[in-house]
């Protein structure tokens, strides 16, 4: 039976229609990644300025985890419920816009709680050697806390890009495409190997982006002489 | 009676829906808890075996950690959608979902709490001339009780979450709310039900998550205040 | 669900949740086996299965709803496997979902699809005047600036426009596949909507799609002025409303059900449904209610 089925899953796989088209695994795919960069970007460049700026000021450390926790509380299903009738009314319609709002929803809290750990964590006395060599605040922010604090926030990026992929599924039920839509409409019609290769895809996609943020975390690492060590194990 | 008129001239939230729906709204809500306790409970029991085994046999604990890790990249939606063929439009299926989520979590904080306690208290308390069975019962355990606490909590919200996910195979608890008001958004109604179903949801995890911390306060009361 | 109440910690909670759900007034509660009610994912399906609901809690039947279940292919085997016990369906594409041949008359279609689903051991009951059938629709715009009136008006624009639709609407033979086969249609795209939902209805007005598949009995049709294009080549079958009930229930509880269902289609017309579902779909009222009121004005509650 499992035999079967994988047989099935296969001829999903090596039917070249399904290869072709706007349904097809390579539209679906390139989809998929791009909104979860896009919204990666967008969240990074919302979160990380403001909260490397906190916690360059040693501020908002409640404010941080307050922000994560909420974050944490609420159903993604219900962000992109939510999205839906707000983009509508905004005039942006449906599909595209509530799927990248519901995303960014999701990003900001890791991404903002890493950035300003990953702050905080860097030894005192460093910074203090920078101000003492005659650094501007900004000059501080910029040559010593945040190339520190790559390693924590990459952490935070890893953490937010897998769970992005992931939820990025669920933009199918607003009318958007994606890998989300194998699962929807495979479900739809019982078409059980579209499921499953949906589901497939989108795990293989979140490995593969974890890979990704592996290596660079790797690069950072071997590139820069670790002087403090960081034993944050930051949850999110 | 709230509105907030929008072209339309419809309002967002019909209260009077909502107070004629409240048994409605109850009982999904204990649907809700109740798909969250038995993931809790059941992950928990699972996650303690596969832990001691890790902990027993150190070489499995990658395997675990990454079959664990695999569940948790497959998105909720494929597992519960690829389910239901083989377990119907049920509890089970919800529940495999749903503990499988949060196996990653509870077995990765058990491990890393029990890693954690200081190596000189279990020194001492071998050299106290505790059993290694005693020593893990009653010393390495209530040591690591905050980090396992930490992972439950952790755990419950995501499940929490995850809940509202099974509404898409006939369950969902407050999801359920939030995918008819999805379904009929256009309708003062609809956005009615998403905004049930997105607040209680909001309410519950946050609740949960409260009731977790102030646990993990209680039975760990030799901790310092202040002590993250 | 019901089932939890049973498991919920203490009387307190279960007496609780009893007083606080609507509960029928109706005569003692009958014993046997609470009947579980399911509907397809969409608004009249849901509307009608919460009409089935009420006659039979009135009448004093246990009943659990499940409703929300998604496409037939879902419900259709969740009423196989017994997990739920009374669907409405529409004659014409469940007879053709169960291999069947639909036409467009009303009794043979109803007759066909009795005897071929009995052999899976589901009763069809009467079915209800009131049919509700696919329709094709674009806004009035598109129609005025190509001349569309019908559906065979859209070959003009062959290979041009897009259709929006529910996801399995290319597996259907009144969708899609129609389309294709009787009207000779081809579509630049497919979008995956909902089922005659409101994103199918937003995606028309944004003109995301310029062929939408609605419902003969959606009131937003009107409302929104779009224009339903006849079918001239008579694709779409009798979809008469039909309860379609677990042989096993319906052995159990006998005629005194099956005649509550029959009442309630013998009333069921068009017209009332359309104008049940404009006001559930449109003006935005709740659907139990609309249900109530009209069972009340039809003397069945």
């Amino acid at each position: 039976m499992i035999d079967g089925f994988l047989g099935e899953v296969i001829d999903w796989f090596t039917d070249p229609a399904n290869w072709t088209g706007i349904d097809g695994i390579p539209n679906r795919l390139w989809e998929h990644i791009q909104m979860s960069a896009l919204a990666m970007m967008i969240a990074a460049a919302i979160a990380v300025p403001v909260a490397v700026y906190l916690a360059h000021r040693r501020i908002g450390g409640s404010f941080v985890v307050a922000v994560v926790n909420i974050g944490r509380a609420i159903p993604s299903f219900a962000v992109v419920a939510v999205a839906l009738p707000i983009t509508i009314r905004m005039g942006l319609g449906l599909g595209f816009w509530p799927t990248l709002l519901a995303l960014l929803f999701l990003a900001v809290p890791p991404l903002f709680s890493h950035a300003h750990a990953g702050v905080v964590g860097i030894d005192a006395a460093l910074v203090d050697a920078a101000v003492g060599m005659g650094m501007t605040d900004s000059q501080v922010i910029r040559r010593v806390e945040v190339p520190l604090a790559l390693p924590v926030l990459m952490d935070g990026g890893r953490i937010a890009a897998v769970q992005v992929v992931a939820t990025a599924t669920l933009g199918a039920l607003v009318a958007w495409g994606g890998l989300g839509r194998y699962i929807i409409d495979g479900f739809a019609t019982q078409n059980l190997p579209e499921v499953f290769a949906g589901g497939l895809l989108v795990a293989l996609l979140a490995i593969a982006t974890e890979g990704v943020f592996s290596l660079a975390d790797w690069v950072i690492r071997t590139r820069q002489h670790r002087i403090v060590t960081h034993s944050h194990k930051v949850d999110v | 009676m709230i509105s907030v008129a929008q072209g339309s001239d419809q309002p967002i939230i019909v209260w009077d829906w909502i107070g004629r729906n409240l048994g409605n709204i109850l009982d999904r809500t204990i649907e809700h808890l109740v798909l969250t306790a038995i993931a809790i409970v059941v992950g928990t029991l699972l996650s303690v075996i596969l832990t001691l085994l890790a902990l027993r046999w150190r070489r499995s604990y990658g395997p675990i950690t990454w079959v664990t890790g695999l569940l948790y990249t497959i998105p909720s939606l494929a597992l519960f959608t690829f389910l239901v063929p083989i377990t119907g439009l049920s509890v089970l299926t919800a529940e495999i979902g749903l503990v499988s989520y949060t196996l990653l979590i509870l077995v990765r904080n058990m491990v890393t709490g029990i890693d954690e306690v200081p190596q000189e208290v279990v020194d001492a308390a071998k050299g106290m001339g505790y059993t290694r069975r005693g020593r893990f019962w009653k010393i390495e355990v209530p040591l690591a009780l905050p980090v396992i606490i930490n992972g439950i909590r952790l755990a419950t919200v995501t499940v929490i979450g995850l809940v509202t996910v099974t509404s898409l195979i006939g369950l969902g608890g407050l999801g359920f709310f939030i995918l008819r008001g999805l379904q009929t958004f256009s309708s003062p109604i609809g956005t009615t039900q998403i905004f049930v179903g997105t607040a209680l949801s909001i309410a519950l995890a946050v609740t949960a998550d409260l009731s977790l911390v102030a646990l993990e306060k209680v039975a760990t009361p030799w901790r310092p205040r202040g002590t993250p | 669900m019901r089932i939890f109440r049973s498991r919920a910690i203490g009387a307190v909670m279960l007496a609780v949740a009893l007083i606080a759900t609507a509960c029928s007034s109706g005569g003692d509660s009958r014993d046997g086996t609470t009947i579980v009610i399911g509907s397809a994912s969409f608004g009249e399906s849901e509307l009608i299965a919460e009409m089935y609901a009420q006659i039979l809690e009135s009448d004093g039947y246990t009943v659990d709803r499940k409703f929300n279940l998604g496409s037939r292919e879902i419900y259709a085997a969740a009423l196989d496997a017994g997990e739920i016990h009374l669907v409405p369906e529409y004659t014409g594409s469940a007879l053709t979902y169960l291999g069947g041949t639909a036409s467009a008359d009303v009794e043979a279609t109803a007759s066909d699809l009795r005897s071929t689903w009995a052999a899976s051991g589901v009763t069809v009951l009467q079915a209800a005047l009131a049919q509700d059938k696919n329709g094709f629709v674009v806004t009035r715009e598109t129609a005025d600036a190509n001349g569309f009136t019908k559906v065979s008006d859209l070959a003009a624009l062959n290979g041009a426009m897009s259709l929006g639709g529910p996801p399995e609407c290319p597996d259907r033979p009144f969708c899609l596949i129609g389309l294709q086969d009787t009207y000779g249609l081809v579509f630049a795209e497919f979008r995956p909507l909902d089922v005659g939902g409101p994103l199918t209805v937003t995606a028309l007005q944004e003109g995301v799609i310029d062929v939408g598949l609605l419902f003969t009995t959606d009131g937003v049709i009107a409302a929104e002025d779009f224009v339903l294009l006849e079918d001239d080549k008579g694709l779409q079958p009798a979809e008469n409303i039909v309860p379609a009930l677990a042989t096993s229930i319906a052995d159990e509880y006998g005629s005194d059900l099956t005649a509550l269902l029959d009442a309630l289609s013998a009333e069921l017309t068009t017209e009332a449904l359309t104008e049940m579902n404009r006001l559930v779909g449109y003006v935005g009222e709740d659907p139990v209610s609309v249900a109530t009121e009209w069972l009340t004005s039809v003397g069945l509650l």
